[in-house]
C-alpha cells in the first residue's frame, strides 16, 4: 500500500500530462512540425529504436568519460589543497566564477583542439563542467568541519594525516555525493549540447539537429527521450551508491526514532 | 618530583595581544591537582573557565607561566594522550557506530583492531551502554551520546579526564543520573577530574574542591573544600554538610560577580 501512496500520485500526473498532450494536439490541429502527438513520437521512438540505442549508447560513453575525468581531477584538486588552505581558500574564488561561466560555449574551440569527430573533445567539455560543482563541494565538506571535533583529534594528538581520513574525508562524502547528483545530470546536458556544435554521425546530440534539419521532428523528440532516460538513469546510479556508502547520513534516516 | 596531576604556576592567557582590544582572559592562576581529585571549576560566564581547561589541555598554549600535566609540560602530555576530555555537545563522529566512536582514540594510537573493541566493549559495559555497540550517533538519546562520549574519553585509560560543561545540555533528570554515573566511574578509575559547570548543586554534589573564579580578568577567588563523605548518593542531597558548602559556593560566587562588576 505504501508504494501506491510513494508512487501513485506522480505516476497519475504522468498519465494525464501525456493524456492531455494527445488529446491538445488532436482537438486544435496542431501541426506535427511544431508538437507532435506523444502517440506519434512513440512511433518513432519505437521504429527508430536501434538507432536510438546506438547514437545513446555513443554518447553515453562520453559523458560517462567526461564525468569520469572531471569528478577525479575535481576530489583530487580539493584533496590536494585540503593539506594547504590558504590554497584552496585562494583558488574558491576563481573556481566558483569558473563555475558561473557558460562552459558548453567553450565546445567549438574544444571541437578545434581535439578534432570535430573525436569523442574526446566532448568528454573534455563535460569534464570542465563537471570539475568545478566537484572540486567546490568537496573543498567546502573537508573544511566546514565541526570546530569541536577537530579539537577532540587535536586532544589525541591526532597527526595531518589522520585528520584528513578520519575527519575531513567522511565529513566531505555527503557534498561530494550532492555533487555527484548535479554532475550526473550536467554530464549527459553537456555531452548532447557541445554534440549540437557538430561531432560523429553516431552521436546523440548530431542525430536530433540532423533530424530537427529534415522535419522529422517526432525523431528529435525521441532521441529527447532516450536522453532524459539516460540521465534520470545516471541520477538513479548515483543516488543507489550514496544509499550504500553513507547509510549514517541524516538524508538516508528512516522515520523511526529513539 | 612533582607527584599531582595538573600543576599550574602563574599562569595567564591574553587573547589578542598585539590588536588595540586585547582581553585577558586568565590572570595569575596558581592550582595544584592532586591524584584522584574531583575538582570542580565554577564562576560567572566570562570568567575564562572553559579557557583554564583548554589550557590544562595544551589545546590552547598560555601567554606565560608554566603548566605541568603528570609532571610533564603540558604539550608532551597532549602527545602522550595523558588526558581524555568530555565537551559540551557529545562530538561523536555521525559516520561511525558507537563501538567505533569510543574505539576510535586507540585507533589513533595504532591499537589492533581486536584490542581496541575488547576495550571499548568494556567502556560501554560500565556506562551502560551494552547492546547499542552497532548503533549510529543519532539512534541515541542525548544522554547516552554524553555517556558513550564518557566512554570514549576513558579509552585510552588516561589519568585525568577534562570535562566541559558536559551535562549542561541535558535535562535535570538526565543530569542527575549522570553525575551519579561519573562518580562512579571516578571512584572506579582512580581517575583525576576536572569539571567545568555552573550549576553549584552539580558542583558541590561531585567534587572534593571547588575552585570559585570571577571574571574578566578571571582569577580564582577561593578554592572550597567539600567535605562530604564518599561515596555519595541521594542521601548526601540531603545532609547539613551539603547544604553548608553550598551556601559557601554561593556567597563566593556573589562576591565574584560584585568583583567582576
Amino acid at each position: 500500500m505504501n508504494w501506491v501512496k510513494k508512487y501513485g500520485p506522480p505516476l497519475l500526473l504522468f498519465i494525464a500530462t501525456i493524456a492531455l498532450w494527445e488529446l491538445m494536439v488532436r482537438m486544435l490541429d496542431i501541426q506535427k512540425f511544431l508538437l507532435p502527438a506523444p502517440s506519434v513520437i512513440g512511433a518513432a521512438f519505437i521504429e527508430n529504436l536501434d538507432r536510438l540505442t546506438y547514437v545513446g549508447w555513443f554518447t553515453t560513453k562520453e559523458a560517462l568519460g567526461g564525468l569520469a575525468i572531471g569528478s577525479t581531477l575535481g576530489i583530487g584538486v580539493a584533496l590536494a589543497t585540503a593539506r594547504w588552505t590558504i590554497v584552496s581558500e585562494a583558488l574558491m574564488p576563481f573556481a566558483i566564477a569558473a563555475n558561473s561561466v557558460p562552459i558548453i560555449a567553450f565546445a567549438p574551440i574544444f571541437n578545434n583542439w581535439f578534432g570535430i569527430d573525436n569523442p574526446f573533445a566532448k568528454m573534455m567539455i563535460v569534464a570542465v563542467i563537471v570539475f568545478f560543482p566537484m572540486m567546490i563541494n568537496t573543498v567546502r565538506g573537508l573544511t566546514l568541519v565541526d570546530p569541536a571535533a577537530l579539537e577532540l583529534m587535536h586532544s589525541y594528538a591526532a597527526t595531518d594525516y589522520q585528520v584528513l581520513w578520519k575527519l575531513r574525508l567522511p565529513n566531505a562524502l555527503p557534498y561530494i555525493f550532492s555533487a555527484f547528483k548535479v554532475a550526473a545530470t550536467l554530464s549527459m546536458i553537456g555531452a548532447v549540447v557541445s554534440e549540437f556544435f557538430g561531432g560523429s554521425r553516431s552521436a546523440l546530440g548530431v542525430f536530433i539537429t540532423q533530424e530537427a534539419a529534415q522535419f522529422r521532428f517526432q525523431n528529435s523528440w525521441a532521441a529527447i527521450i532516450i536522453a532524459s532516460i539516460i540521465g534520470i538513469g545516471f541520477y538513479m546510479v548515483v543516488i543507489l551508491v550514496e544509499r550504500i556508502a553513507i547509510p549514517w547520513h541524516s538524508s538516508m534516516r528512516g522515520p523511526t526514532h529513539h | 618530583m612533582d607527584q599531582n596531576v595538573v600543576s599550574m604556576t602563574n599562569v595567564s592567557k591574553v587573547f589578542g595581544e598585539s590588536s588595540n582590544n586585547k582581553t585577558i582572559a586568565l590572570q595569575n592562576i596558581d592550582l595544584t591537582i592532586a591524584p584522584n581529585e574531583f575538582i570542580s571549576i565554577i564562576g560567572p560566564s566570562g570568567c575564562g573557565k572553559s579557557t583554564l581547561l583548554r589550557l590544562i589541555g595544551d589545546l590552547i598554549t598560555p601567554s606565560s607561566g608554566d603548566i605541568r600535566v603528570n609532571g610533564k609540560q603540558a604539550h608532551q602530555a597532549r602527545l602522550d594522550q595523558d588526558y581524555g576530555m568530555v565537551f559540551q555537545a557529545p562530538v561523536l563522529f555521525e559516520w561511525r557506530r558507537i563501538l567505533q566512536n569510543v574505539s576510535l582514540p586507540l585507533e589513533l594510537r595504532g591499537v589492533k583492531k581486536k584490542d581496541r573493541e575488547t576495550q571499548a566493549r568494556r567502556l560501554l559495559g560500565m556506562v551502560e551502554l551494552n547492546g547499542f555497540e552497532d548503533h549510529y550517533p543519532w539512534q541515541l538519546s542525548g544522554g547516552m551520546q554524553q555517556r558513550a562520549a564518557i566512554a570514549r574519553s576513558l579509552a585510552t585509560q588516561p589519568q585525568l579526564l577534562l570535562m566541559d560543561e558536559p551535562f549542561g545540555a541535558l535535562d535535570e533528570m538526565t543530569r542527575e543520573r549522570m553525575n551519579m554515573e561519573v562518580l562512579k566511574i571516578w571512584e572506579q578509575t582512580q581517575v583525576t577530574v576536572v569539571f567545568v559547570t555552573h550549576s553549584i548543586a552539580e558542583a558541590v554534589f561531585l567534587s572534593t574542591r571547588i575552585v570559585v573564579m570571577s571574571a574578566r580578568p578571571g582569577r580564582i577567588m577561593h578554592i572550597v573544600d567539600v567535605d562530604l563523605p564518599v561515596p555519595r548518593d541521594e542521601q548526601t542531597r540531603e545532609m547539613e554538610t551539603y547544604f553548608r558548602v553550598e551556601t559557601e559556593v554561593r556567597e563566593w560566587l556573589r562576591k565574584a560577580e560584585e568583583y567582576s562588576g
